[in-house]
């Protein structure tokens, strides 16, 4: 569990535009890495190069290494689906399968992996993915209900309890409190700091202060000029980064001195 | 942009700068009053105290807003945090200002210091309000390298402070304990205001590099 990410020299093109040049950075284990930057800078889709979802739009694909731990995960031969099933991810907007139950969507990953499971097995990890992401005494007594009549916060804990069902290394969150209320913000930031003593966990928002408040190291993207590639600015200590960033782009943007 | 923020973290600035160069201007007549014995001079000193004391609440309650409304980060930030507690220096400089006045008031139509200490007195005068006025220059323009000179100007008023021990304890000394008492005092007033305005300008240098000089690190 909790695998350590090494990113060398990636570019990212969606067929033969270059969306992101030149990205190397060591993201570690049981800590929240947050990317922050402007709309368009290429922070989603550098994140979607980790779980090779970036891929499956037609024409996208990657130049340069992205191991984790000791497995290069663009390897010739390589399983991308493992690859996912080993690195989750929670998106922008809550997704539970919505014909599904509660319980359904915790054991969908697992039951997608075709293990065989006993009903009793499933049983625990259903409750332990959803005590996991602070859900469970929300929802024990209504597992057979559909996600979907869940509220968004809760839905979106669902989404964390499904990703987190599979055992993953490394959980991606791309914008996971952008649909949220304050609340059910705070309760996913709180879930975070608890998860990242087990996971790796990468964390793309446009909310700074979000990224302040949970993540241990920031890391700052963006365009190099209009209709240049997206960068990897600077990355460092997320203290480091909101008190004394070295790049004064990184202080421009995070003071709101741009445009 | 955040267009109305950034006017408000200069403003933030200016009621400093404005402040340094009221506390300067006190301290200049202050010195005056504490000279030439005069009353009147004393007297608006002590009056136009209030005017820093006001602007300090007011650097505190823009500072407070900033902070509640803008969450600054970064330099901006520092400037905010730097200036609660550059106002409050600030303020203290207007007191220091202040009680020599009052000295000058309280034996008034006597002069309160021996002729022999006098140069002394107007020597740290002078030092004290062109520190101060350094402090407004320092504030306006960031300029780090001004910041840290006021910081080794400051150690001519410690070495008159120090001087004037001597000078009291001398066994010859003719003036007797109350004037002794009023220049061990006064002293320590022109002494602390130098040490305020060092302590203004090293907030400023703190604005810039992100480090306080003199605390650990390679900076001091």
């Amino acid at each position: 569990m909790a695998k350590r990410i090494e990113v060398k020299d990636l570019d990212i093109y969606y067929d033969k535009f270059l969306a992101v040049q030149g990205v190397s950075m060591t993201i570690q284990p049981r800590s929240v890495t947050a990317l922050i930057g402007p709309s368009g800078c290429g922070k989603s889709t550098f994140l979607r190069t980790l779980n090779r979802m970036h891929e499956l739009v037609p024409g996208a694909r990657v130049d340069g290494k992205v191991f984790m731990d000791d497995q290069d995960l663009y390897a010739n031969g390589v399983d991308p689906v493992k690859v996912r099933s080993q690195i989750g991810m929670v998106f922008q907007r809550p997704n539970p399968f919505p014909t599904m139950s509660i319980y359904d969507n915790v054991a969908a990953g697992l039951k997608l992996n075709s293990k065989r499971l006993k009903r009793s097995e499933l049983d625990d990890i259903v409750e332990r993915s959803l005590r996991a992401a602070n859900l469970w005494e929300e929802v024990k007594d209504r597992l057979p209900k559909p996600g979907s009549g869940l509220s968004g916060g809760q839905q979106q804990r669902l989404c964390i309890a499904r990703a987190i069902a599979v055992q993953p290394d490394v959980l991606l969150m791309d914008e996971p409190c952008s649909a949220l209320d304050p609340i059910s913000t705070q309760a996913i930031e709180d879930l975070m700091l608890e998860l990242k003593e087990r996971y790796t966990i990468v964390i793309v928002t446009h909310n700074m202060q979000q990224a302040a408040r949970v993540s241990d190291v920031t890391g700052f993207f963006n365009l190099r000029g209009v209709g240049q590639p997206g960068e990897l600015v600077e990355i460092d200590e997320t203290t480091k980064i909101f008190s004394t960033p070295s790049k004064k782009a990184t202080e421009d943007y995070i003071s709101g001195r741009f445009g | 942009m955040r267009e109305a923020y950034h006017v408000e973290l200069d403003n933030l600035a200016d009621n400093l700068a404005r402040m340094s160069s009221q506390v300067a201007d006190a301290m200049e007549r202050a010195t005056r009053a504490l000279l030439d014995s005069d009353l009147k001079l004393a007297e608006q000193v002590i009056s136009d105290d209030s005017l820093v004391d006001n602007a300090r609440a007011d650097s505190e309650e823009q500072a407070y807003a900033l902070l509640a409304l803008q969450a600054p980060v970064a330099t901006d930030l520092r400037i905010v945090v730097a200036a609660l507690h550059a106002a409050e220096s600030l303020e203290r400089m207007g007191d220091l200002a202040l009680h020599v006045a009052k000295a000058a008031r309280r034996r008034h139509p006597d002069p309160v210091l021996p002729a022999e200490v006098r140069d002394y007195f107007a020597r740290m005068g002078e030092v004290d309000v062109r520190l101060a006025r350094r402090a407004e220059d320092v504030i306006r323009t960031k300029d780090v390298e001004a910041a840290r000179r006021i910081e080794a100007d400051d150690d001519e008023v410690d070495d008159i402070h120090r001087h004037l021990f001597t000078v009291i304890m001398d066994k010859d000394w003719p003036h007797g304990v109350a004037a002794a008492v009023d220049v061990t005092l006064l002293g320590r007033f022109y002494e602390r205001y130098a040490d305020h305005a060092v302590s203004v300008a090293r907030r400023m240098v703190f604005v810039v590099t992100g480090r306080m000089p003199g605390y650990g690190g390679s900076d001091s």
